[in-house]
């Protein structure tokens, strides 16, 4: 049972590295940015001042990143990318959390040929690149960003699938789940209420490790221009765009890159000292 | 071992047909193909001589059997673009990618093999760290910012080498760099952590207790079995080959398979895509097969058929 | 009267595959048991491991149902397992683990597990009086009940459990090993609460253990079990006075027992039951002191040998009733 560790009260401060604070400090910083971008972006996104056209970062107060082809300022753009990209990354990893812990639990329940059905849907999602499914269903049906955020919801849904449905299994093995089932609860009390609090931490640790990697996949969507599309901007799409002046000015695409780089780490980084922290058996 | 490999090749077989069950559905799903191809505003007589070519107008079982038929039989359609065989199109990109792909993953292999016994074999030192470090950061960096930034030092700022294209074996460097190095760390982490976790089992330390030289014990019984996990993580890196091309061919703008992918994409070519898709799951439950055949092969317990009592 | 509980021919198989090719065999856990429990009786269900108690102690209680033979509890039959009958049932029939740490969900105050039984139930009312009044009950302070699973001794977690179990009144309690995880020392305690529990409120009640010297305190009359039937039932003290089965006889001679030893001790010989391997003829001759070529053939049924004692032995008739020594 020490999948679902119980974590003792915080009596005495756990010992967190310095790269971890530096993580947190910048998934805090980001979330800040994301939240708060209507009152800090010093200009419209979209705002184009053909004046100042490519201004390398530093030069003006105006523009401290500096400015894009069409005199828009990188940093504004950053900032309602960085918006755009932590929006459908968390949408994302909450649909697949969401999704897989749901097959996972119907899995356990009905065991048979629900649980043959689930596995078999997991060992195909496993067995294609997610990247491949994704270009091919976005062909299919085109592009809007609700079908992104839910076609991103469906990566990683297997692993969370198969979390929940060990450790639903090993619940009812264990005795508590059955136990309760014996007490006269309906599944969906058992499921709901007892085996989920339980499993939590190990769900929330695997979704510190999925929500960098759906970062990265809808950067590199948005940068092959098959993701966000314009007018909107995410990090991925301004890379994109940045590439086609990576001679003249690197800076439109290196700072989006870098955001996304930091960010990923960052998340990485927390997310494996947490895994470390509250349950070592996860891969 | 025969109920092993059989069972194998069923799951295999299984999952090609969700695969083209997928593509099936997805491309009904999509709405009218004849509106898509043709466009909304495509003359009625032209709907329906399409959706009479493509078997549109037969009822969905009739039509999913066709379809199951035509693809077993190699007829994957026709590229709405250029009008020529979908099947054609892939085949004729794949020595290009090919050529990226395969000395990347050997530069990947012999990078992150060595990187990560070595590493298992010198715990705690300034390498294995700098390993670890790699693995972690190698994940973060994506492949299209790492591609960017090769083509920033070495393309625009020291002019060494082409930053696109497939012209000289110059332009194919960066794009194999790209490649081999994305995931290369990860490999060192896996192959470092099986190893460890085989020097730490008990016939390694009563090897090295009887008094054979540690050398030995690391070659002839190490190594072997820090192998069988590893080996699993083929599969894993042909997939992320197959996801690195697509990404790496579109920034170097080489003309393989990935770039025709993201192409197709753009236009909606859906015969283009629906081919590549068949080929990437193939490919990828080939290999998956191969994984699975190896490591029935390298364990034992495997071998002889006689699996542990659960 | 009719009883609260009876088993009529029960059996129950499970299918286990030894390895990759192993064909399916099915293995009789529960081999033809007919059983009763009344209302403010205790059944005591005694057996080696294997022997199927635990199966047996699951269909009484309807967690799963006879492959053959029919369990009815107040003459109806038990409703299909997980069904909204089956649920409404259970406020009637509760069962206590052998693992109390297992059975309580760690992450919740267990004064919020005893209650949530009524939650279950709609049973409406002061529910947080109810859950201190049934931690009362079984020794526990309301500061116990604010704490964690973890927080609890053994003990206390059991008392928990069996508070939690008792607190809709149900009519039926089955016990499986209820104190075998115990210390000792903190066994009878747990035993003797169920025993003033059960009196106060006159419930029928199943208690499987292997443990005979726990099972002769609580029990009216004591059930043995071997390899998926029962070989011996009896009124409590006359089963241990004076056991007839061969097998029985040599359960009781090995326990310990206060005062001097009136059993001459029987040392059992061979492999320990399997039921996957289960011998032909009475499955219990392989071991038996006594055995005859008759029982290596055929399998005995279980007789009436005296008023209110059944047992299953070639060896054993009414006449032949081996007296107390």
């Amino acid at each position: 049972m020490s999948a679902t560790a119980t974590l003792p009260p915080a009596r005495r401060l756990p010992q967190i590295p310095w790269y971890v604070t530096l993580g947190m400090g910048w998934i805090v910083l980001v979330l800040a940015v994301a939240l708060l971008a209507d009152l800090i972006t010093p200009f419209v996104y979209t705002a184009m001042d053909l004046q100042y056209r490519l201004v390398p970062p530093f030069q003006t107060w105006a523009h401290p990143l500096g400015t894009d082809e069409l005199g828009r300022d990188v940093l504004s753009r950053l900032i309602v990318s960085i918006r755009v990209s932590l929006l459908i990354a968390f949408g994302a990893t909450l649909i697949s959390a969401i999704l897989g812990t749901t097959l996972g639990f119907l899995a356990a329940h009905f065991r048979g040929i629900v649980e043959q059905a689930v596995l078999m849907l997991a060992d195909f999602q496993a067995a294609l690149p997610f990247l491949i499914l994704a270009l091919s269903v976005l062909a299919f049906f085109g592009n809007s960003l609700p079908l992104l955020i839910g076609l991103m919801g469906l990566y990683g849904w297997e692993r969370y699938a198969r979390i929940a449905r060990g450790l639903a299994i090993s619940a009812s093995a264990q005795g508590y789940a059955t136990a309760i089932t014996q007490l006269g609860a309906t599944p969906q009390r058992v499921y709901l209420r007892h085996i989920l609090p339980n499993i939590a931490s190990t769900l929330i640790v695997s979704m510190t490790l999925i929500f960098p990697e759906v970062i990265l996949l809808e950067s590199g969507l948005s940068f092959l221009g098959l993701g966000v599309q314009p007018p909107m901007t995410s990090l991925g799409n301004m890379v994109g765009y940045g590439r086609e002046y990576i001679t003249r000015a690197a800076w439109i695409m290196l700072c989006p890159a870098t955001v996304i780089v930091l960010t990923t780490l960052a998340v990485s980084l927390v997310g494996d000292w947490l895994r470390d922290r509250l349950d070592p058996t996860l891969g | 071992m025969i109920r092993y490999i059989l069972t194998r090749f069923l799951r295999a077989f299984i999952t090609i047909v969700l695969v083209v069950t997928f593509a099936f559905v997805v491309l009904r799903l999509s709405g009218d193909p004849a509106t898509i191809i043709l466009g909304p505003e495509a003359p009625p007589e032209a709907i329906a001589a399409f959706r009479k070519s493509w078997g549109l107008d037969q009822p969905v079982l009739v039509q999913y059997i066709q379809y199951f038929a035509a693809i077993f039989q190699g007829d994957l359609g026709m590229s709405m673009r250029d009008g020529r065989p979908a099947l054609e199109l892939v085949m004729e990109r794949i020595p290009a990618t090919l050529a990226l792909t395969l000395p990347a993953l050997m530069l990947k292999l012999a990078m992150g093999v060595p990187a990560g016994v070595y590493a298992a074999l010198h715990q705690g030192t300034a390498f294995d760290r700098a390993v670890m470090v790699a693995a972690v950061m190698g994940f973060a960096v994506p492949s299209f910012v790492l591609a960017l930034g090769l083509v920033l030092v070495f393309a625009v700022n020291l002019g060494w080498l082409p930053s696109g294209g497939r012209d000289t074996i110059w332009h194919a460097i960066l794009p194999i760099v790209t490649l081999g190095l994305g995931g290369a760390a990860a490999l060192a982490r896996f192959t470092r952590s099986a190893m460890l976790e085989v020097l730490g089992q008990h016939y390694i330390r009563t090897a090295s207790s009887k008094g054979l030289a540690w050398a030995v014990v690391v070659r002839s019984h190490a190594l072997p079995n820090a192998a069988i996990p590893t080996v699993t993580l083929i599969g894993f890196l042909v997939g992320s080959l197959i996801a690195g091309a697509i990404v790496v061919e579109s920034v170097f703008s080489w003309p393989g398979v990935g770039r025709l992918m993201v192409v197709a994409v753009a236009n909606r070519d859906l015969a283009v895509v629906q081919c590549i898709l068949l080929l990437v799951a193939t490919t990828m439950v080939t290999s998956n097969l191969i994984v699975d055949f190896l490591y029935g092969a390298l364990d034992p317990r495997l071998r002889h058929g006689a699996r542990a009592n659960a | 009267m009719t009883p609260l509980l009876q088993l009529r021919d029960v059996a129950r198989s499970y299918v286990t595959r030894n390895n990759l090719f192993g064909q399916a065999r099915p293995v009789r856990a529960v081999d033809g048991i007919s059983l009763t429990v009344n209302a403010g009786e205790t059944l005591g269900i005694v057996g080696e491991s294997g022997s199927g108690k635990s199966t047996l102690g699951r269909m009484a209680l309807g967690l799963e149902l006879p492959d053959e033979g029919t369990v009815t509890f107040d003459d109806a039959p038990m409703p299909a397992p997980g069904s909204a009958a089956w649920r409404t049932l259970r406020r009637q029939m509760q069962m206590v683990f052998q693992d109390p740490l297992g059975a309580l969900d760690r992450r919740l105050p267990v004064l919020e597990q005893i209650i949530e039984p009524l939650v279950i139930h709609g049973i409406d009312g002061d529910q947080r009086s109810a859950g201190l009044a049934a931690l009362a009950s079984v020794g526990l302070s309301a500061a116990q009940g604010a704490r964690h699973p973890h927080e609890l001794s053994g003990g206390q977690r059991q008392r928990v459990v069996i508070a939690r179990a008792l607190i809709t009144s149900p009519r039926l309690l089955v016990c499986d090993e209820p104190v075998s995880a115990l210390d000792v020392s903190i066994q009878a305690q747990v035993v003797n609460l169920l025993i003033d529990l059960q009196a106060e409120r006159g419930l029928g009640m199943v208690f499987i253990s292997h443990d005979l010297r726990v099972v002769r305190q609580i029990s009216n009359r004591v059930a043995v079990m071997y390899l998926g039937r029962v070989v011996e039932e009896a009124a409590a003290d006359d089963l241990f006075r004076a056991p007839q089965h061969p097998y029985t006889r040599a359960l009781v001679s090995a326990a310990p027992s206060p005062g001097p030893r009136r059993v001459e001790r029987v040392i059992l010989t061979g492999e320990p039951p399997n039921p996957a391997a289960r011998p032909e003829g009475c499955a219990f001759h392989p071991r038996c002191p006594v055995a005859t070529a008759r029982c290596r053939t055929e399998a005995p049924a279980p007789a009436r040998i005296a008023p209110g004692h059944t047992a299953a032995c070639h060896l054993l008739t009414p006449a032949a009733k081996v007296a107390a020594r």
